[in-house]
């Protein structure tokens, strides 16, 4: 892969840091800014927010491929929790002003059941739950409580978490951010919102992506559903509104993602036997879900079993598993479960977060780190002080990729205009739909070296003429000349070759 | 449900049987003016309409819920954000659809049933045309027949929005209103809290909770919204995808499981029989008024003729009531005054309500300003205002609603007073009465009834039903248009800082005179408004007692006449007069006794 990003991005950032820990060593911000250090080496911090009942936990369980977060039908998530991997299975609880305490916890039906060791979940400010598990070692996944849940106190938790105001505070705790909406609401526009920060960009759609979770109840379980996501999440990813708060949106049928993760071979199973059954008695007996539970005793199920089949599949699930299982060649559950994921959106999904979040995790985790440090200075300037501002705020406007980013967030504010398609191939350029060279030129993965040299040149040469023509807005100007420097960037790594891959 | 529907159609038709009797006797004795009142009467008991809002957040399936109510695909179900504007569905003998165009009075433009979904469906604005502002459709269903309305609120928006807000105000002249929530979670805070608003402006609500097939924990989640929300609403639990199958199907086991037959039996039962059962006892009312004006002139000719001595009493008393009769007429009577009086003040008292609302609104938005960057969240601050603007003219408008009631009740009384001690006297020499007793503690209640409810009537008619869905319509269009942003774009550096802040300045000052302007736009729309509804509530009252008043005018007069010319009759024609009178008298007195019966048995 190759990498645009200068190398020296987390270096430059990783030596602002050392020297305002030099400036502040001794105070009481100074083991903050160890810790912002510390995680310039930790994994990418990607919160999972949304409203109450949104399907977060289901969507992280999904994400980890186990289920470890507690789901249910009422609230369950009471408490922010940490989801980091780690060498061994600890659950702590930290609590302000006092040291993290370890607590018990039990994993009997899947989910782990933290013991709060008779402590209210107000308490609490957090839980971080270590896993070692293989999907955490690049990511680590922060589940949040419902925002606009009938407890109050329970939703102010997410807030705290998420929106951190701008720059009277400390920076934002997580570097990316999983909104996942059911549908959108004018509360959830506010919640966006919620993302701002000041000096970077302004409103932000650099770090967060929009999840339509629950997809299938979209089209009330009908099987057509993810298609009909599909079309919502595209024309909610042309909003104004939107864009100019999360990059894209993307649907997910969370339930069914998280079972196509953990498919058993006896789910399997007991598939196949409702997809024996005639296209008509199928049809029968997935009308309701109240249908599954009672008729049809021939079918050899207990109502143990097929209540345990509509809690994993959904109405939803169980009309596309037994569709799938019926017409196509799956004969294993391993197959299905891949099937199932594709189908669940999930693989879409992962394939978003790489591109968007994973492949400029340095930029999302610089960024972060120097709007911490250049709130301290800010809010609690020490001897010294100003020269650190000065050397962070020369990062933040210099190093390209914020450049890119500034554009990015312009683009989405409608500050910068034009034609439809211009500022679609701006966007591109920019690394707006991933910083991968073939999809900022629009091609495809499999692209020869041959074929993305001649389309960077072409679009380095189509936006040098754009932004030296007078019809050209001074905005579109300015823009265009960032994505001028983006290309050459690209033909540097490419043509140079020691950057690239 | 069929015993339900029978029961409501069989009130009315019981009533108008009534009518037409006492439409016969009003001919008889040419008084056309009573006539004409009754004609009216028994076309509103078969016009008037019986509105079943239909409110929630939006994609709970209200449109489905209709839908499957009727049978029919009527409402588009879609899987974005549906609906946007209201859809009525009413009966009729055939099935046709009409679109409303903005406009006074709104252009009516006929559609086929499968565009409906075309024109509903929130479109992107600038489509050229005038935009649509509702949808009125005729379904020949049996339980529409009873005169039932079902109304589809547009969902857009959310419960947070103005929309919403919209959608509140049209509750305000629903007879009841469905709250529709579906099986996927809990009731939310703003669900509960809307609930509650709904419930202030109309007592009848119930909340059905839909998509019971698709979310195997409906029970739960059912048990606990009964928990949220305790006694206070009732929950049905419904699917509306199983109904409309059974419908399709005539699959009966089916449409049990789909959990309609509740909610038909409320539509039909609760909502459908008790309107009419009220439409049944006024226009028993009017029937009983009509007859007893009637009555008064044979009373009095029977009076003189059956006590010859006492003619001139009779005579000087009638001539008595008549000056008093007399002075009900006409800008002096007392009745007339308090109606002047009270809507001169009620028109000063709710703009000032308006005013004072507005200047909150201004103060609040400018402390909002100053705390953000209307750079990026303006769209965020033209949501809030005009969804609190919504909220600040419903409640200015329900001030003036519970106010003009309070009038109406008070012009009532004051007419009652003066007209039911005229028509007391007409009754007084009546020998007759004891044999009409049996009916009379109820007839003085009719009669003080009639006039009150006639108030409510003329009030319901003033308010034009969605006025407030138009007049929020019409704010929303008012919109805040943009503001500069300035460039800001792309340097970062500190020596940019200051000019940051001072375009920053510079865009919040922006950002306030834009609301001042929109707020002076609210203040001159919603002004002329409700001083518009004040002025047909006015002269919609003044209208119908004034009518009121000549009819009583009428009636005393020809008791006079008829006391008169009794005093001349010779004592040969006396006995032969008597016995007419009195057969006349006690055809009269039937009618008003099944009058009563009418309206005792359905009060």
């Amino acid at each position: 892969m190759t990498r645009p990003i200068p190398a020296n991005l987390l270096d430059r950032t990783r030596a602002a840091l050392n020297r305002a820990i030099g400036v502040y060593r001794g105070t009481a911000d100074e083991p903050q800014l160890v810790a912002i250090r510390d995680r310039l080496d930790e994994p990418l911090r990607v919160a999972i927010a949304g409203r109450a009942k949104a399907g977060k936990s289901t969507l992280l369980n999904a994400l980890v491929g186990e289920r470890l977060a507690p789901t249910d039908t009422g609230e369950c998530t009471r408490v922010v929790t940490w989801y980091a991997d780690g060498h061994t299975y600890r659950v702590t609880a930290h609590v302000a002003d006092q040291p993290p305490v370890q607590l018990r916890f039990s994993r009997d039906d899947g989910a782990i059941e933290i013991d709060l060791a008779g402590r209210a979940p107000e308490e609490i400010d957090h839980l971080t739950v270590i896993w070692p598990s293989q999907a955490l070692r690049t990511t680590t996944l922060v589940d949040t409580p419902g925002i606009g849940s009938l407890t109050d106190r329970v939703s102010r938790r997410s807030w705290e978490l998420l929106a951190a105001d701008g720059a009277e505070e400390e920076a934002m705790p997580t570097d990316a951010v999983l909104y996942l909406m059911r549908h959108v609401h004018a509360s959830d526009m506010e919640f966006l919102k919620a993302f701002r920060d000041s000096e970077v960009s302004r409103p932000n759609p650099i770090n967060a992506v929009g999840v339509l979770s629950r997809a299938d109840e979209i089209g009330v379980g009908r099987i057509d559903s993810m298609a009909s996501a599909q079309r919502i999440a595209s024309h909610l990813t042309l909003d104004p509104r939107m864009r100019r708060m999360v990059q894209t949106v993307v649907p997910v049928a969370g339930l069914l993602a998280e079972t196509a993760a953990t498919l058993t071979e006896a789910e399997m199973e007991r598939l196949r036997r409702i997809a024996k059954l005639a296209p008509r008695d199928v049809e029968a007996l997935l009308l309701s879900t109240d249908r599954f539970r009672e008729s049809m005793p021939e079918l050899g199920l207990t109502r143990i079993e097929r209540d345990v089949l509509l809690a994993r599949f959904g109405l939803f699930g169980l009309r596309l598993a037994a569709a799938i299982v019926r017409q196509r060649v799956v004969r294993t559950a391993g197959e299905l479960a891949r099937e199932l994921s594709e189908r669940s959106g999930l693989v879409e999904l992962r394939a978003v977060l790489g591109s968007l979040f994973f492949e400029r995790r340095d930029v999302l985790k610089s960024r972060s780190a120097l709007l911490a440090i250049d709130a301290l200075t800010r809010t609690r300037p020490a001897p010294g002080s100003e020269a650190t501002a000065a050397e962070v705020e020369e990062i933040l406007a210099g190093a390209h990729p914020f450049s890119e980013l500034r554009v990015l967030t312009s683009v989405r504010a409608g500050w910068v205009t034009g034609k439809p398609a211009v500022i679609d191939d701006l966007e591109r350029l920019i690394g707006g739909q991933g910083v991968a060279p073939h999809v900022r030129v629009g091609l495809e993965p499999d692209a020869s070296p041959q074929e993305l040299t001649s389309a960077v040149h072409a679009a380095l040469e189509r936006w040098q003429i754009r932004c030296e023509s007078p019809m050209t807005s001074r905005e579109m100007a300015i823009a265009g000349r960032i994505a001028v420097r983006s290309c050459e960037g690209m033909l540097a790594a490419l043509t140079g070759g020691g950057r690239g891959e | 449900m069929t015993t339900s529907e029978t029961a409501a159609t069989g009130v009315l038709e019981r009533t108008a049987q009534l009518v037409d009797h006492a439409l016969r006797a009003c001919e008889a004795y040419q008084r056309a003016d009573l006539a004409a009142r009754l004609r009216h009467a028994r076309r509103r008991l078969y016009a008037t309409d019986v509105h079943v809002v239909v409110v929630g957040e939006f994609k709970k399936g209200k449109s489905s819920l209709v839908n499957a109510l009727v049978g029919t695909d009527l409402c588009p179900v879609a899987d974005g954000p549906a609906t946007a504007v209201p859809t009525q569905v009413r009966y009729g003998e055939q099935v046709a659809a009409v679109l409303l165009r903005e406009g006074e009075p709104p252009a009516r433009e006929p559609i086929a049933l499968e565009d409906i979904r075309g024109h509903v469906v929130e479109t992107d604005a600038g489509s050229g045309s005038t935009p649509p502002r509702a949808i009125e459709v005729s379904l020949p269903r049996r339980l529409l027949a009873g005169g039932l309305v079902l109304v589809d609120t547009p969902g857009v928006g959310g419960l947070n929005s103005a929309h919403a807000t919209a959608s509140l105000a049209a509750t305000s002249m629903a007879d009841a209103v469905v709250f529709v929530t579906d099986a996927s979670q809990e009731l939310t805070r703003t669900e509960v809290d809307f609930l509650y608003q709904v419930r202030e402006m109309c007592p009848t609500v119930i909340c059905v909770m839909t998509k019971t097939d698709f979310y195997p924990a409906w029970r739960k989640v059912r048990d606990l919204n009964q928990r949220h929300v305790g006694t206070d609403f009732p929950i049905m639990a419904v699917s509306s995808t199983l109904r409309s199958r059974a419908v399709a199907a005539g699959d009966k086991d089916l449409n049990r499981e789909s959990g309609f037959g509740d909610l038909v039996a409320f539509v039909a039962d609760r909502v459908g029989v008790s309107a009419a059962k009220r439409l049944a006892t006024e226009c028993a009312a009017d029937v009983a008024n009509a007859m007893d004006q009637i009555s008064a002139q044979f009373r009095a000719e029977r009076a003189t003729l059956a006590d010859p001595d006492a003619a001139q009493r009779i005579v000087d008393d009638l001539a008595a009531t008549r000056a008093q009769t007399e002075a009900l007429r006409g800008a002096a009577a007392r009745w007339s005054q308090t109606l002047n009086d009270g809507v001169l003040d009620l028109t000063a008292d709710v703009d000032h309500d308006l005013r004072s609302r507005i200047r909150q609104v201004v103060e609040d938005s400018d402390d909002m300003i100053a705390d953000i960057d209307p750079a990026d969240s303006w769209d965020s601050v033209e949501t809030w205002l005009q969804s609190r603007v919504a909220a600040e003219a419903l409640a200015n408008y329900t001030m003036l609603r519970d106010r003009a009631e309070e009038l109406s009740w008070e012009v009532a009384d004051h007419f009652r007073k003066a007209s039911g001690a005229a028509l007391e006297q007409l009754a007084v020499h009546d020998p007759s009465r004891l044999a009409a007793q049996a009916g009379e503690h109820k007839d003085l209640d009719l009669s003080k009834m009639k006039v009150g409810k006639q108030a409510m009537v003329a009030l319901k008619n003033a308010y034009t039903g969605g006025l407030m869905f138009t007049m929020l319509g019409s704010l929303l269009g008012l919109g805040l248009g943009p503001i500069g942003l300035g460039i800001g774009l792309i340097m970062g550096h500190k020596g940019l800082r200051d000019e940051k802040k001072r375009q920053l300045q510079n865009r919040r000052n922006q950002a306030k005179n834009s609301v001042r302007r929109y707020c002076d736009e609210v203040n001159f729309v919603v002004g002329k408004d409700s001083r518009d509804t004040l002025r047909r509530i006015q002269r919609q009252l003044r209208d119908h007692y004034a009518a009121l008043a000549e009819e009583l005018n009428k009636s005393t007069a020809e008791a006079l006449k008829a006391a008169t010319d009794a005093a001349k009759t010779t004592k040969t024609n006396r006995a032969a007069r008597l016995r007419d009178l009195d057969a006349e008298l006690a055809r009269l007195a039937k009618v008003r006794q099944l009058a009563g019966v009418i309206a005792e048995g359905t009060a």
